[in-house]
């Protein structure tokens, strides 16, 4: 990896630099929280959020695109072209870069996804670091890290960026638009210093200790009524989370009926038709069955796969929860038995 | 590096239905058609390399896409054969097709039948219902290559006389001695002379070599676990019975997340699974 110093007061420059040759989305403040958003001026680029209420995936896998346009009477594809804008996600902190690097395994492993394929082929990524919010516990799965998956990482170190360069791209565009210097030794030293206040800022404790083991050893648990209970089937944990990757596919007519789209959207495992089949039969009919589905397969189905979970410890869920169902919270209650 | 900005290489779309003629189409009972496509273009057809066991999404531009297995066996090369029972919008809408219209097929996906690895052996299927239609496909390819096989026996139960599929076919192997094949239906009719009752209850009336035998199971759902039962008290081995199990799919190759079972995905890592891998799924059976 190549390492740069880069000023603050420098971010405005590359990003109008940038801006020349991409589309540039970042995090900007709407409605008292923060979205991801294409810039229309450095200005609003907001480095200092804390999370935002959706995350990144949407720029690489819409809640609802179009994978191909036909005509009904001869049933011919006659569009499905991929979305090559060239874009830069620009602020995305440790845990949305980890995301992108599960959706990857999904979308571009085995069969590539064509759509999800284009949008990431001609994005960049820069990265920036964070301080932990309550809800934050990245740290439990590794996710506080990110060491690839971006072209570009900002560490904030005070007054300057220690700016990690992992793409020839990256190394072009710091080039090219920023002055900067080489990192000394005492930048390594604040580096080293501003990790560990970051990892000595978490306050969620989450004992993943054994969770396979315990998933399949607790499946018959009565924790898992309990959050059902709780459970309103809503599927915002799902739409909110960077690592959720489920879809729907349905055909949309145009008016004239002649021709039509084929459109995929998100989906939620949470959803009551989720897993139904002709003839009504449900495999997971109850609330509390889709539950601990969403964990099961997070924590060992995927795991069972691609060796990770697929969680980045981000906490959107737990936000977006009304029932107070989230990872820390469940994970707890395999742990102890007990639902708190 | 994770991002590049060079010219992407064409990929090919898996989402992207080849179109297929339909060339035959036989009304086999009040819901079910038997189907029969040729996929256009000899590139298509060439490409199109399947195992007995594996399915393809059936595409109608406009109504959507279904999973359905392939009935016809490998061998049968250029033609591709589809059982399809009318459940709803998809099937509905290619139930009202003709002959020589165009529909979409994606495919094949999933895994099938090891095919190779039972070869040398007896055979034991057992089909509930619409079930049969995977295990054609394996008794068709069966009966292209018999003499590499021992004993077949076939367990068949339908819900009525009227309900039973492929019937005509199962007739004539009936009366070559290439396969013993033993009906049974739920609820019999005057003219019905076979046996009544689940097709649990024909396990009574086989013999089977424990180890030398591999069972292969498709039915509805609450079918496994009972012929799975009847299996191990013939002393049959786990990993030589194998269970194709439907799920509902939207994509057909491990993305769309519909098809989880246990912490599988029924599209790639089945829809035929070993019944040893199976135990180990959750709510699998
Ligand atoms: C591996 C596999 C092999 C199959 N093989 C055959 C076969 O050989 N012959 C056959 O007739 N059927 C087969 N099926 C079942 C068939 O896929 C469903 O009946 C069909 O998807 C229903 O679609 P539809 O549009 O006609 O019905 P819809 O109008 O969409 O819905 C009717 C019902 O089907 C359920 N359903 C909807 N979409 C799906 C889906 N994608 N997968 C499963 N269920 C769904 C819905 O919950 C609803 O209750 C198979 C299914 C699988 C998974
Ligand atoms: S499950 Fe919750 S905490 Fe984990 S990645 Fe998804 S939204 Fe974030
Ligand atoms: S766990 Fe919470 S967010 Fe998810 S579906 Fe249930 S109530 Fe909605
Ligand atoms: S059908 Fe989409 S993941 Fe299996």
């Amino acid at each position: 990896m190549f390492f740069r110093i880069i000023p603050k007061r420098e971010i405005p420059e590359l990003v109008r630099g940038l801006a020349s040759q991409f589309h540039v989305i970042g995090p900007v403040a709407k409605d008292g929280s923060f979205v991801y958003a294409p810039l229309s001026a450095p200005a609003e680029l907001r480095l200092d959020y804390d999370t935002t209420l959706l995350p990144a995936k949407e720029w690489f896998f819409p809640s609802s695109e179009t994978l191909m346009r036909f005509t009904v009477a001869d049933n011919v594809v006659i569009d499905d072209s991929v979305d090559e804008t060239k874009r830069v996600l620009f602020g995305l902190h440790p845990c949305d870069v980890n995301s992108l690097l599960l959706m990857d395994n999904v979308f571009l492993g085995d069969n590539p996804d064509p759509y999800y394929k284009a949008r990431r082929d001609n994005t960049l990524i820069v990265g920036v670091s964070c301080m932990p919010n309550e809800h934050c516990f990245c740290n439990a799965w590794g996710t506080d890290e990110t060491h690839w998956g971006f072209d570009i990482f900002l560490s904030d170190i005070g007054e300057d960026y220690y700016a990690s360069i992992r793409s020839v791209m990256g190394a072009e565009l710091v080039d090219r638009y920023v002055a900067g210097r080489p990192i000394t030794d005492d930048d390594t030293a604040a580096f080293q210093r501003r990790t560990a206040e970051f990892k000595a800022a978490f306050t969620n404790d989450v004992d993943t200790s054994q969770l396979p083991v315990l998933l399949d050893a607790k499946f018959d648990s009565d924790i898992w009524e309990k959050l059902g209970e709780k459970c309103l089937a809503c599927g915002a944990c799902s739409m909110v989370c960077p690592t959720c990757y489920c879809f729907d596919v349905h055909d949309v007519l145009e008016a004239d009926q002649l021709t039509g789209c084929r459109v995929r959207t998100w989906d939620s495992c949470q959803f009551k038709e989720f897993a139904e089949v002709a003839h009504g039969h449900n495999f997971r009919d109850t609330r509390a069955s889709r539950v601990k589905y969403r964990y099961y397969h997070k924590q060992w189905g995927y795991l069972s796969k691609f060796e990770r979970v697929l969680c980045v410890g981000c906490g959107r869920c737990t936000r977006a929860c009304k029932a107070q169902i989230n990872p820390p919270r469940v994970v707890r209650a395999l742990q102890t038995g007990l639902v708190d | 590096m994770t991002t590049h900005l060079s010219a992407a290489p064409i990929v090919v779309n898996p989402y992207r239905p080849s179109p297929a003629r339909i060339t035959s189409i036989i009304d086999l009972t009040p819901m079910e058609k038997l189907f029969e496509f040729r996929l256009i273009g000899d590139a298509a057809r060439e490409a199109f390399d399947f195992q007995a066991g594996q399915f393809v999404e059936l595409s109608i531009f406009g109504v959507g896409e279904a999973p359905i297995s392939i009935s016809s066996a490998p061998s049968k090369q250029g033609f591709i054969e589809l059982c399809v029972r009318n459940s709803g919008d998809v099937t509905g809408a290619l139930h009202s097709k003709k002959c020589g219209d165009i529909v979409g097929l994606r495919g094949p996906f999933g895994r099938g039948f090891p095919f190779q690895e039972m070869k040398g052996h007896d055979i034991l299927l057992v089909a509930g219902g619409l079930g049969i239609a995977p295990l054609k496909s394996l008794i068709n390819h069966i009966h292209d290559d018999r003499h590499d096989f021992g004993k077949v026996t076939i367990l068949y139960g339908s819900r009525t006389p009227a309900d039973i599929l492929f019937r005509a076919q199962f007739d004539m192997w009936r009366h070559r001695d290439d396969f013993d094949l033993i009906l049974s239906v739920d609820q019999p009719d005057e003219t019905w002379d076979g046996a009544v009752g689940l097709v649990t209850k024909l396990f009574d009336t086989i013999d089977v070599d424990p180890k030398g035998t591999y069972g292969a199971i498709c039915g509805p759902p609450v079918m496994y676990k009972y012929v799975i039962a009847e299996m191990r008290k013939k002393a049959m081995d786990a990993d030589h019975i194998y269970v194709s199990f439907e799920r509902r799919m939207k994509c057909g190759i491990g993305k769309c997340g519909h098809c989880g079972v246990g912490h599988q995905y029924a599209c790639i890592d089945g829809p035929v699974f070993n019944y040893w891998e199976a135990m180990n799924l959750q709510e699998a059976i």
